[in-house]
C-alpha cells in the first residue's frame, strides 16, 4: 500500500469517526488551524462537564482557531439536545454537518428523532445519507440502531406501518447485515400492530431465541391471546413479568423507547 | 491525545457519574449550567423550594435512569391526551417545558421554549401554551432521584409536539 493510500484511508477514518477525530489528520492533509483547534479541544475537553461554561468556552476558543471545524460545532450542541433546546441544538449541529456531512448527518438523524420526536426531519437526513452514502450508513450515534431501522420506525409512528414493515424485512433480508439487538422485536411488534399475528409470533419467538426481553414476551403474550392459545398466553405473560423483574427489558438514560412496555401493562394484559 | 471512550462503563463514567462528580467538587461556586432555570419569584411564586443547594441541581439523566414518573410514559400520555383540548391554529411545531423536580417529588420553575417544525422560535397561541402548561403543573407523579442513597433535585424536560394546534407525541 503507497503512502497516498494510506493517507486517504486516514481521512476517511478522520471524517467517518463518530467519537473524537483524529488530529494528526488533519495535519498530514496540511490543515494547521483544523489540527490546532482539534488538539486544542480533544486534549482539554475532559476536564469539564459538557453542560459548564467552561467547556463551552473551550469550544469557543477551538471554533475561533478554525471555524469550520466540524466536531467542535457537535460538542457544542450535545447539552443542548440533553437539555432539549431545540432550537440552540439545530443551530450548531447543522453547523457540524455543514462542515462534515458524512459524519455529523448520523449523528443529527439520530437525536431529532429521539430527543424531539422529528420523524420525518431523520427520515429526510437519512435518505440523503443513502445518497451520499452509497456502502453502509451505519448506525445511530448511542450505537443502538441501524439508521435503517431508524428509518423503519419512523416511518412507523408516522402511520405509514407498511412502509416501516417493508424496510425492516429488507434489512433482515440483506446477505451482510448484522442484526441488531432489538430489530427482530421492533419489526414482531409492526406484524402485530399490523394485525400479522402468526408472523409476528414468528418473528418474535426469534428474537427471544437470541436476545430474549420482556416486551417481546409481552407482544408474544398479546398474540397469543388473540389467536386463543391460552396456556402460551399465560406463559408469556409470566416471563415477560419475570424478565421484567430481573431487568432484562429496554431502557434508555434518557427516553422511554418506541415499544417500551411498563410493568403496569404487562400486568393488564 | 485523549484516548477515545470506548467500553460501556468509561461511557457510563464521563457522561453521567462524571458530571455529577464535577458538580459536587465545585459546590462552592456558583455554577450556571447550560439551560439552569435561575428562580424568579415573581413567575414562580414562593412556596417551591429546593432540597439542597443550587448547584447540586442535577439533570434528570445523570442517574441513568431518564425520566421517573410513577406509571411511565402511557400515564403521562394519557394525563395530557385526555386533559389537552386542540386549539384553531396553522401553527405547528415542538414546546419544551423545562422545570426542576425537588427532592420530595414537587416541581417548580416552569419555563416554556417553543420552535416551529424547521426549529425556528416560534409563538404558540396562549391557549396551547396554557393548557400544556397548567396539565404540567398538575403532574404529581414524578419520583425522588437518589443519588448514593441521598434525594436530589433535578431538572427535567418533557418536549410536545403540536401539528395545527392538536398535541401529537410527548417525548419524555
Amino acid at each position: 500500500m503507497n503512502p497516498s493510500t494510506i493517507l486517504i484511508i486516514l481521512f476517511l477514518y478522520a471524517i467517518t469517526a463518530k467519537g473524537q477525530p483524529n488530529c494528526n489528520v488533519y495535519l498530514w492533509n496540511s490543515d494547521t488551524a483544523q489540527y490546532k483547534a482539534c488538539k486544542l479541544l480533544t486534549e482539554n475537553q475532559h476536564k469539564y462537564y459538557q453542560f459548564s461554561k467552561e467547556f463551552h468556552q473551550l469550544v469557543d476558543s477551538a471554533i475561533q482557531v478554525c471555524p469550520y471545524f466540524a466536531y467542535a460545532y457537535r460538542e457544542k450542541a450535545a447539552p443542548y439536545v440533553k437539555s432539549g433546546n431545540f432550537i440552540l441544538w439545530k443551530q450548531y449541529i447543522d453547523l457540524a454537518v455543514k462542515y462534515d456531512t458524512l459524519s455529523y448527518l448520523p449523528v443529527r438523524a439520530s437525536l431529532r428523532y429521539k430527543f424531539f420526536g422529528d420523524y420525518s426531519g431523520a427520515i429526510e437526513d437519512i435518505k440523503l445519507l443513502e445518497k451520499l452514502n452509497k456502502s453502509d450508513i451505519g448506525s445511530t450515534s448511542n450505537g443502538t440502531y441501524h439508521l435503517s431501522v431508524v428509518k423503519a420506525l419512523c416511518y412507523k409512528q408516522m402511520n405509514n406501518l407498511h412502509k416501516g414493515i417493508r424496510i425492516m424485512e429488507n434489512l433482515l433480508s440483506s446477505k451482510n447485515y448484522i442484526v441488531g439487538s432489538y430489530d427482530r422485536f421492533h419489526l414482531g411488534v409492526m406484524y402485530y400492530q399490523n394485525k400479522q399475528y402468526e408472523k409476528a409470533i414468528e418473528m418474535l419467538n426469534k428474537q427471544v431465541k437470541e436476545n430474549d426481553l420482556s416486551e417481546a414476551r409481552y407482544f408474544l403474550s398479546l398474540c397469543y391471546k388473540i389467536s386463543g392459545r391460552v396456556d402460551e398466553y399465560n406463559q408469556s405473560k409470566l416471563l415477560a413479568l419475570k424478565l421484567y423483574d430481573e431487568q432484562k427489558r429496554m431502557s434508555d438514560p434518557y427516553h422511554f423507547m418506541i415499544d417500551q412496555i411498563t410493568k403496569q401493562e404487562i400486568s393488564n394484559i | 491525545m485523549i484516548k477515545k471512550i470506548k467500553s460501556a462503563g468509561q461511557v457510563f463514567l464521563f457522561t453521567i457519574v462524571l458530571p455529577f462528580f464535577i458538580s459536587h467538587t465545585l459546590l462552592a461556586q456558583e455554577i450556571r449550567w447550560v439551560d439552569d432555570i435561575v428562580a424568579d419569584s415573581l413567575q414562580d411564586g414562593v412556596t417551591f423550594k429546593l432540597c439542597n443547594t443550587e448547584a447540586q441541581i442535577i439533570q434528570y439523566f445523570n442517574n441513568g435512569k431518564g425520566a421517573e414518573y410513577l406509571g411511565g410514559k402511557p400515564a403521562i400520555d394519557s394525563l395530557f391526551f385526555t386533559s389537552y383540548h386542540k386549539v384553531h391554529t396553522d401553527i405547528s411545531g415542538m414546546i419544551r417545558i423545562r422545570f426542576v423536580v425537588n427532592c420530595l417529588g414537587e416541581t417548580g420553575r416552569f419555563r416554556l421554549l417553543s420552535a416551529d417544525s424547521n426549529y425556528q422560535p416560534v409563538v404558540f397561541p396562549d391557549a396551547v401554551n396554557s393548557q400544556l402548561m397548567q396539565i404540567t403543573k398538575s403532574m404529581n407523579g414524578w419520583q425522588t432521584k437518589l443519588w448514593k442513597d441521598v434525594k436530589i433535585d433535578y431538572y427535567q424536560n418533557l418536549i410536545f409536539r403540536i401539528e395545527q394546534g392538536q398535541l401529537t407525541n410527548i417525548i419524555v
